[in-house]
């Protein structure tokens, strides 16, 4: 499609040496949109989530992940995060011994010229903004990554990343799960800051409970490994209602 | 099987020559050939001793190799001179070869002595009589019996009661020719006293091969406190082999850190003694093998009296076909009750071409006690590599990253941010970290 688009084309992917998961993957997020992907347990949303991001833990049979027109198939995950994608992880590592603001100035100058590191000043002006949208104290800044951080915490330290970082296109893999409303309301403040034509999103979640406060500009459902219906975001109230067998009804899956 | 084989240069020739040459006081001169009959009567350590079992001991063979004696010239390289600007130290000696090329010193405290043994032994005969060879002697193996019986010069240091030194004080043991070199470090801290020393072992490198055989010794009286490092990053042209043992005396307190990242193979046996009751000891350990490099720790955690408490960590990083081996005990003697007793190994393995071999063990005599140990040893989490590349990292500052955290354990305990930020970069040299020199 066009060269503003995060376009997946018949994907089909599997466990590293193992059981098949993804089945024929269709999906375009249109840069400037956030869009939305359902669907039941298992049915392969966060797996597409991490094949998108590179892991190397699963193997892409066929298709294709067209970043703005290029296949990032052959690249690395780190050479894709540079590219412009970006992963919230619905389980982010603890990494002890490296606080977040060292952390980030790492991604940071990963996306720069080697003799053009990011200026101090520069460098903390956006940790400051990220960390004003997401209503948190700077000292968390000098934690170590994760240490010791709770459910909560990791979640919205994914958010501030993305905030400091700002890809083209950022997954959100079930950011929502395990939060109280009041930090689900600080998450997606977080993403509402994010918002802007220079940044697509696809927010993967088993609730429409996110979406009434990330409200999406359209609803894909994924069942079995494949993207089986589409609509606006009355789709997810939908869902919602009549739960997954009624597309699953539709589809004849 | 590889059996290694002696050295003639290691003689009672060898020994009367240093009696001689230094006049050496009569009781010395006999412990010196005491010492060397049991180096000969000692067998050269094999595989089949459980303690050497994974060692590669030819690469600790003395064979062929002269004895080290005057430095090959008696400057100070600039490696050391940086190393000694960045110490904070109240007081530095530097060894090479059998001399002293340089001290400074302005210890404010009152009766402390930290100067070279020879000088020991001649302004203070009596204090060195004393403590020479009462914790690390002939009775401690092979390569402990060689230093007793050959060692050319060292470091005493000696803090008398209730003083406490406010600066580290440390000593650069250096080398600039090939050969067997002995050096002995003699530390003893008084009732309530309290200082911090660090014992550090590099050169630049040089044609020649050095096996460099260290002793040494730590006796704390009661009360007493000491803050420990012996770091080690020779260059690789050099064989290593360190025999570290602490008595611990009654509520005194032992923070010791080994450290182990250059030579072509290094071992450390680093045990302490708790002597009395409320004697804690702690003991870090901090290695990172690459190209091929090995290196060996075997560790003694002795609970002598009881309500002792000691705690080991000893963790290290492999690459490039390195290997390792950790041996550690921990002996509760029967009576030592309300023992709290603490080991762990940890391994994180770079490539899969190096190897790490992990043995803890636990002899308890006493049945009041809480003792655990434990060992791990494994590749890269692929799930933190692969996050930390998710946010555009390389793979190679990736690595840095989960290094940096593995060894950060350690590093969080060790208290000299000197010490820290210097190990620090070691390591990211060895990383190959753009812009970091300081690999050897």
């Amino acid at each position: 499609m066009s060269d503003t688009t995060l376009e997946i084309r018949n994907l089909h992917a599997r466990i590293a040496g193992g059981e098949t998961i993804l089945r024929g993957v269709d999906l375009v997020v249109p840069r400037g949109e956030v869009h939305a992907l359902m669907g039941p347990n298992g049915s392969g949303k966060s797996t597409l989530a991490k094949i998108i991001a590179g892991d190397p833990a699963y193997e892409v049979t066929d298709g294709e992940i067209l970043l703005e027109g290029e296949d990032v198939l052959a690249l690395e995950p780190d050479e894709r995060a540079r590219a412009g994608l970006y992963l919230a992880f619905q389980y982010p590592v603890e990494v002890p011994g490296v606080s977040i603001a060292n952390f980030l100035r790492l991604a940071l100058n990963a996306r720069r010229d080697e003799d053009d590191e990011i200026g101090v000043m520069e460098f903390y002006q956006k940790l400051q903004r990220a960390v004003a949208a997401l209503d948190w104290d700077e000292s968390i800044l000098e934690r170590n990554l994760h240490e010791g951080f709770s459910g909560g915490e990791k979640k919205r330290s994914e958010i501030l990343q993305l905030l400091v970082l700002e890809p083209k296109y950022a997954i959100l893999d079930e950011t929502d799960s395990g939060l109280d409303v009041d930090a689900l309301k600080v998450v997606a403040k977080g993403v509402n800051a994010a918002r802007g034509p220079e940044f697509g999103a696809l927010l993967i979640t088993h609730y429409q409970r996110l979406l009434n406060y990330i409200v999406p500009d359209r609803v894909h459902v994924m069942v079995q490994g494949r993207v089986v219906t589409e609509g606006p975001k009355e789709l997810a109230m939908e869902l919602d209602q009549k739960g997954y067998d009624w597309v699953r009804e539709q589809v004849g899956a | 099987m590889a059996t290694l084989v002696d050295n003639p240069a290691l003689s009672e020739q060898a020994v009367e020559a240093i009696v001689a040459r230094y006049d050496e006081p009569a009781w010395l001169a006999e412990e010196r050939r005491a010492a060397l009959r049991s180096y000969q009567a000692q067998p050269f350590p094999t595989p089949r001793d459980e303690r050497w079992r994974y060692t590669q001991l030819k690469r600790f063979a003395l064979d062929g190799l002269p004895l080290v004696d005057a430095p090959a010239g008696p400057e100070v390289s600039e490696r050391i001179r940086m190393r000694i600007t960045d110490s904070d130290a109240e007081g530095v000696l530097v060894h090479k070869g059998s001399q002293v090329v340089h001290r400074e010193a302005s210890i404010a405290e009152q009766g402390v002595i930290f100067t070279d043994l020879r000088s020991a032994l001649r302004d203070h005969e009596e204090l060195v009589r004393e403590h020479l060879y009462s914790v690390v002697n002939a009775g401690h193996g092979k390569y402990a019996a060689l230093n007793a019986a050959l060692w050319q010069n060292g470091t005493f240091v000696y803090v008398p009661r209730d003083v406490e030194v406010a600066l580290p004080l440390g000593a650069f043991t250096s080398a600039d020719r090939g050969g067997v070199g002995l050096g002995r470090t003699l530390v003893v801290v008084g009732p309530n006293a309290k200082v911090t020393y660090l014992d550090e072992y590099t050169c630049e490198p040089f044609d020649e091969h050095l096996f460099y055989d260290a002793a040494t010794e730590i006796v704390l009286a009661d009360g007493a406190k000491l803050r420990y490092v012996s770091l080690q990053n020779w260059s690789r042209n050099v064989a290593h082999m360190n025999t570290l043992r602490a008595h611990v005396g009654r509520d005194a307190r032992l923070e010791s850190l080994t450290v182990s990242l250059g030579a072509d193979a290094a071992r450390a046996e680093v045990e302490c003694r708790l002597d009395g009751p409320g004697a804690e000891s702690e003991m870090l350990g901090l290695y990172f093998a690459d190209e091929g490099q090995h290196f060996n720790q075997y560790t003694l955690q002795h609970h002598a009296a009881d309500h002792a408490h000691s705690d080991l960590l000893f963790k290290g990083a492999l690459r490039d076909a390195s290997s390792a081996v950790y041996s550690g005990v921990i002996v509760v003697d029967p009576g030592a009750q309300k023992t709290d007793a603490y080991q762990t190994n940890r391994n994180l393995l770079l490539d899969a071409d190096s190897e790490a071999v992990s043995i803890p063990q636990l002899e308890i005599g006493a049945n009041d006690v809480r003792c655990s140990h434990g060992s791990t040893t494994g590749p890269v989490p692929e799930d933190q590599r692969f996050y930390l590349m998710s946010r555009g990292l390389s793979p190679e500052v990736a690595e840095h990253v989960l290094v940096t955290g593995f060894l950060y354990e350690v590093m969080s305990r060790v208290t000299l941010p000197k010490v820290a930020q210097y190990v620090e970069r070691v390591v990211q040299a060895k990383l190959g970290v753009p812009g970091v020199k300081e690999k050897l």
